[in-house]
């Protein structure tokens, strides 16, 4: 069921530290903003109204410190992947 | 101002009047010349890092002096994810910058002190915790980079230092105030030391009775007067004084280490943590030394350069599906990261001081240390195979630049056709580099006796094993009843 939206949704986006990433996680958050543009804004995490917390981790080890965001929506990335399924969810919306 | 930029941090190191030298003469302008600027840059990553979204999970943490977000190289560790993010942090800086980047040896000796001088509060009833933590509050609230300056010279390595013919191969107090104290020595292979606003000092070894007017840590600003520094050489260094950049290897990051002199400089009591505390000493080596050997997970960041420098040569040499090379790369990856296994392992296995710090284990952190004293040796080794000789005898960027001569060096050290020789050249260069000029002297020579020579960690490793188990096991599984 595809729920109709006027405003974009508010994602507050938290990367891990980039250790030793496998993929290009700045690039990646990058074409995820520009599939979904016009239906999602990117926000820093502490940001107000954030309806969902988009970790992008480098690997599977997924090390970001989540703690802050207990209770909200969290979708957490560890592969481009995982970034294109995350934007098929968005789109389906 | 509780976290500087990358310029910040440039613009800081300019408000300081540091009296350095190099080749005989006084360098007025230490964060513009030439030899010294690639190490201020190295440093600059440290700040510029913090402040980026995708790095700041690792390179930031949050104070428990005030709560607030602090540069990591400031943090008192308060838990093991603090460790283990301390050793990503490490490999992240070593591959950004290919070098070292120096300001962990400061993380490292502010860590050390909060425990031992917590410590010393216990025993004697003194105030260093107190004064050491206004200090901390003081460099996390600037972002302050410090420099641990721990390796006196030592001279006759026979003797303590009582008894040297020389009363200040050591640095020690020479005189006590009212207001402080006067101190003499030197202290030597100094990473960062002319790019820190701090200069933390520390006893180097184990000290008896008679040694405690050595048995002295404190901390000054770096352009205290009487402090001089003189810059260490670097193989190829004069490299970066000529007016191309492709020979350097490294066109933006490098190292470098000073001698400290401390010629009768005047330490105020509010900034001194220790005094006469001789039993501590060891306490205070040991509890540095293992920090700053997990550390050496920098070590890993820099082999990844190397590795992905000589995967580049491979494939512009056209030889990358050779079995034998690609054998010579899965051999450096399993090196490298065996390094990067001690490096977390330590970490993951640290504990909590009865002041709240959490420390490393000690034991996987001198043998993190050892293998670092000899793997990147053979990863060099093998960087060097894979590259070929050309690494050795390639001639000068000028020569290539050359309008006459620079044909023949583009037709006749071509590799593979659709490779540029240009880049080819680059890539010898960057291996030269690592394992033959400026960056060798880090990850090779500081791989060796960087927070103490092999044997260092050796006689750690004989302390901290337990031997009492293993024997334990071994008896019981053979029918051996101890008496």
């Amino acid at each position: 069921m595809r729920i109709h939206r006027d405003e974009k949704i508010k994602i507050g986006l938290k990367y891990c530290g980039g250790c030793n990433p496998e993929y290009d996680r700045v690039a990646l958050v990058r074409h995820i903003e520009e599939r979904l543009r016009g239906k999602v804004e990117f926000f820093e995490p502490e940001h107000e109204g954030i309806e969902l917390i988009l970790a992008v981790e480098g690997c599977s080890a997924a090390c970001a410190d989540l703690s802050a965001f207990q209770g909200m929506k969290i979708r957490i990335i560890t592969s481009i992947e995982d970034g294109e399924r995350f934007i098929r969810e968005i789109e389906e919306q | 101002m509780t976290m500087m930029n990358g310029q910040q941090y440039e613009e800081s190191l300019r408000r300081l009047n540091l009296v350095v030298y190099m080749f005989g003469e006084r360098i007025e302008n230490v964060v513009d010349y030439p030899m010294i600027r690639p190490s201020m840059n190295a440093v600059a990553k440290t700040y510029e890092l913090a402040n980026r979204p995708e790095h700041e999970d690792i390179m930031t943490a949050t104070s428990h002096l005030t709560g607030k977000k602090i540069n990591r190289f400031t943090h008192i560790h308060q838990s093991i994810e603090d460790l283990v993010k301390k050793s990503k942090m490490g490999r992240l800086l070593g591959r950004e910058t290919g070098c070292c980047f120096q300001r962990c040896v400061g993380m490292d000796s502010l860590n050390a002190l909060d425990m031992t001088t917590f410590d010393i509060d216990g025993k004697y009833g003194t105030e260093y915790h107190k004064r050491f933590l206004k200090y901390l509050e003081y460099v996390q609230e600037n972002d302050l980079t410090c420099c641990g300056a721990m390796t006196d010279t030592k001279g006759d390595r026979s003797l303590p230092p009582h008894q040297q013919a020389d009363k200040d191969l050591f640095l020690h107090v020479v005189e006590e105030k009212n207001e402080g104290i006067i101190v003499r020595g030197a202290k030597a292979h100094q990473t960062g030391a002319v790019n820190s606003h701090e200069i933390i000092v520390m006893p180097t070894i184990t000290l008896r009775e008679e040694d405690k007017e050595y048995a002295v840590s404190f901390a000054v600003p770096s352009d205290t007067e009487g402090i001089t520094y003189i810059i260490g050489r670097q193989s190829c260094d004069t490299r970066k004084l000529e007016k191309g950049t492709m020979d350097r290897g490294n066109l933006f990051f490098g190292g470098h280490e000073a001698l400290v002199i401390f010629d009768d400089v005047f330490v105020p009591w509010e900034r001194v943590v220790m005094y006469k505390e001789y039993d501590f000493s060891r306490q205070l080596v040991e509890q540095f030394a293992a920090y700053h050997r997990q550390s050496y997970a920098c070590k890993v960041g820099v082999g990844d350069v190397l590795i992905g420098a000589a995967q580049t040569a491979a494939e512009y040499n056209g030889l990358e599906k050779a079995s034998h090379i690609r054998d010579k790369i899965v051999e450096m990856n399993h090196l490298n990261e065996t390094l990067y296994c001690g490096a977390i392992a330590c970490a993951s296995e640290g504990h909590k001081e009865p002041g709240g710090t959490y420390y490393v284990n000690s034991l996987l952190a001198n043998v993190h240390k050892q293998n670092i004293t000899r793997f990147p040796y053979e990863i060099a080794r093998l960087a060097q195979d894979i590259a070929g000789g050309l690494l050795a005898t390639l001639p000068s960027e000028d020569d290539f630049r050359s309008e006459e001569i620079g044909k023949w060096m583009e037709k006749y050290y071509k590799g593979r056709a659709d490779i540029p020789t240009e880049y080819r050249m680059r890539i010898l260069r960057l291996i030269e580099n690592l394992t033959l000029g400026t960056a060798a002297t880090n990850y090779l020579t500081e791989s060796m006796h960087g927070a103490g020579s092999p044997q260092a960690q050796r006689i750690m490793i004989t302390r901290r094993v337990n031997m009492q188990e293993k024997q334990r096991a071994a008896k019981t599984l053979c029918g051996i009843e101890d008496p």
